[in-house]
Order: C-alpha cells, then structure tokens, then sequence
C-alpha cells in the first residue's frame, strides 16, 4: 500500500514549467549566448553603415549646395511670371529612393501626397496624375492612390543623382501623354543634418508662362518658351533629386545611429543578465555538491 | 542660319545631353574620366495603367560587355 503511493507520488508528472533548476539555467544560458552573439553582429552592420552612411552624406551635401542654385534661378522666372489662375490638373512628382534603412523619408512624402490630394480646400482634381521616383514610395503610393498613378522610375539615387538622371526623366515626362495645368514636385527638404521635412515645388508649363503678364517683359520667341519650360522642368527635377539624396543619407546615418546605440544598450543588459546567470548556476552547483558531501 | 528643325525630333533637354557628351568625349583623358561620371544614367522607367504597372524598360539599354576569349 505504501508502496503504492510512493510509486503515485513520483508518477506525477512535475508542477508546470518547474524544470530541474540547474537544466534550466543552462538552457537560458545558452538561449542568452546566442542573443548576445546576434545583438552583437547586428551592431557591427549597423556601425558599419553608419560609417558608410556619413561620408556618403559629405558628399551628398556638396552636391545638393551645387543643385540647390538650379532651382533657386529657376523658380526666380516663375517668381516674376507667376501664372495667371490657378492651376486646375496638377501632375505631381513624388521623389524618393528605391534603398530602406533610412528612417521616414519615403513615408514622409507619401504623406505629404495624401494630404494633398485628402486637403479638400485646395482645388487639385481627384484624378490628378502622380509619377513616383523610387520604388518604396511607388509601393506605398500604388496602395494609397494606384489609380492616380501613370510613371513610376528607379535605379536614381544609388549614387549622387545626376543631371542626365534628371533630363532623361523631364523627357519621359514630356513625350508621355499625360494632360497637367501645372506640376508639383514633392521632395523632401534639407534643414539640417539632423532633420528633413517635406516639400513642394512648383513648376510651370509651357502655356503658363505664355499666358503670364509678368512674361512678356522677358520678350521671348516661342520656340525658346517651350526650350525654357522643358529645361525648368529637369532643373527643378535634379534639384528635387540631390537634396532629397542628401536627406535620405542624413537620415540613413541618424537611424543606424540610433539602431547601434539601441544594440549597444542590449548587450550591455544581456552582458549582464548571462553573468548573473552564470554565477547563479556556478552557486547551485556549489550548494549541490556541499550539502552532497555534508550528507555524506 | 536657317532655322533649327532639331526641335520636331527631340526635347531641348535632349539636345543639352546631346552636346555635353559630345564635350565629354572631346575632353584629355583625366578629365574626360572625371567628367563621363557626371554623365552616367541607368534610370528604369514603367507605364502605369489602373493600379498595374508595365514592364520596366530601361532608357539607356546597358551595354552588354563580350567576354573575351582567352589568348592562347
């Protein structure tokens, strides 16, 4: 009978979760181990990056101060012949890049679209056409507004954008069918190395500044009208181009930063938490033994 | 000088790209090297139609580089 009982007892199957200590902690141990050698390669790749990402960005910077003056003499026409109504059918542009890891630089311009076309005050047509450079933001937009789309393109921003970059997409833009008023770039802007917002910039057509009074003190020929509309338009472009550059690099550089100051956290409070384990499962082991031998 | 018929066939941005590789390419060596950098564009375009998207042609077809045969 008591046999019995005993063999119940031990039959039992042990209290939930209640695994022998010591096999528990080598278990942790070694799940710990394994984190802190994962925390700690994805250290070195985000370093890494953040390395590649701040020279990256020396260059980029120099090169938007050099295309930020194309815009700005562009925008000087259009500032002393601004159109004459407002612009009914806008295209607009949306610049971003096809590479991730950069924090919210592709959202942010999507955003920016969204509450553009979203603004019912503002009077831009439900179906107004939208080109995207870049494919994350062609994926966010083609879910958002898919019908509004008409061009998307990419492989721009691997390296410093280009002035061919940026003609060859004005080009496309022009031979493509697509009817506009007027054209709105959505780019990001460069206001500090730490920060970026959201832009628009305008850009006229050929027929607005034909119809601007402010144009005709420029005196110029017809066929030279649409030379200058098609040449703002890839100026205004390759602007777009290397500050939003500029901006997904200094972005780049800020969130790796974040990322392996993030994973330097970890491993420290890893680090911690495996030598506490450790010295525990060294305790158990000795207080084993002691009472082992203390029995004996 | 008769009047220019280059603007039936292309952009006037064309014609800038036009010229500069033509001046890139007339350039001494060094900076012909620097310059062809500037140059260089591997843009990738698609047409879109109701939320699908075409195929993705590339504006420049790349140039395909022949494997050399090894001399004997």
């Amino acid at each position: 009978m008591l046999a019995r009982s005993t063999l119940r007892l031990a039959a039992q199957p042990p209290a939930l979760g209640a695994a022998p200590a010591g096999a528990r902690n080598m278990a942790t141990l070694r799940e710990i181990e394994l984190r802190l050698k994962s925390v700690r390669n994805i250290e070195k790749i985000t370093k890494s990056m953040k390395m590649i990402a701040s020279t990256k960005l020396n260059k980029a910077q120099r090169a938007m101060q050099a295309g930020k003056q194309y815009g700005v003499a562009n925008s000087e026409v259009f500032q002393h012949a601004p159109a004459e109504d407002p612009a009914k059918r806008k295209l607009f542009i949306v610049i971003s890049s096809d590479k991730g890891l950069c924090g919210g630089i592709h959202s942010s311009v999507t955003k920016a679209t969204r509450r553009i076309f979203a603004d019912t005050e503002s009077s831009v047509e439900s179906d107004s056409p939208i080109m995207v450079i870049g494919d994350k933001s062609k994926a966010q937009l083609s879910r958002a507004l898919g019908k509004n789309l008409v061009m998307s393109f990419n492989q721009i921003g691997r390296d410093i954008p280009t002035f061919a970059d940026a003609a060859g997409v004005a080009d496309l833009i022009i031979k493509s069918d697509v009817k506009y008023d007027s054209i709105a770039i959505v780019y990001n802007k460069f206001v500090s190395a730490i920060s970026y917002e959201s832009a628009v910039m305008e850009v006229e057509t050929e027929e607005a500044l034909k119809n601007s009074p402010g144009f005709k003190a420029y005196e110029m020929e017809e066929e030279v009208t649409k030379d200058l509309a098609e040449f703002a338009l890839a100026n205004a472009v390759y602007a777009a181009l290397v500050e939003g550059h500029a901006c997904e690099q200094s972005a780049r550089r800020n969130a790796m930063d974040n990322a392996s100051k993030n994973a330097s956290d970890m491993i420290g409070k890893l680090q911690m938490q495996y030598n506490r384990g450790r010295q525990a499962s060294i305790t158990n082991e000795l207080v084993d033994i002691i009472t082992g031998a203390s029995a004996l | 000088m008769s009047s220019a018929t280059w603007r039936n066939v292309f952009t006037y941005n064309k014609y800038t790209q036009i010229a500069a590789r033509a001046l890139r390419q007339s350039l001494n060596e060094s900076e012909r090297v620097q310059a062809e950098k500037r140059g260089l564009t591997i843009l990738r375009y698609q047409n879109w139609e109701n939320g699908v998207g075409g195929p993705q042609t590339h504006l420049v077809p790349p140039v395909e580089k022949e494997i050399k045969q090894g001399v004997v």
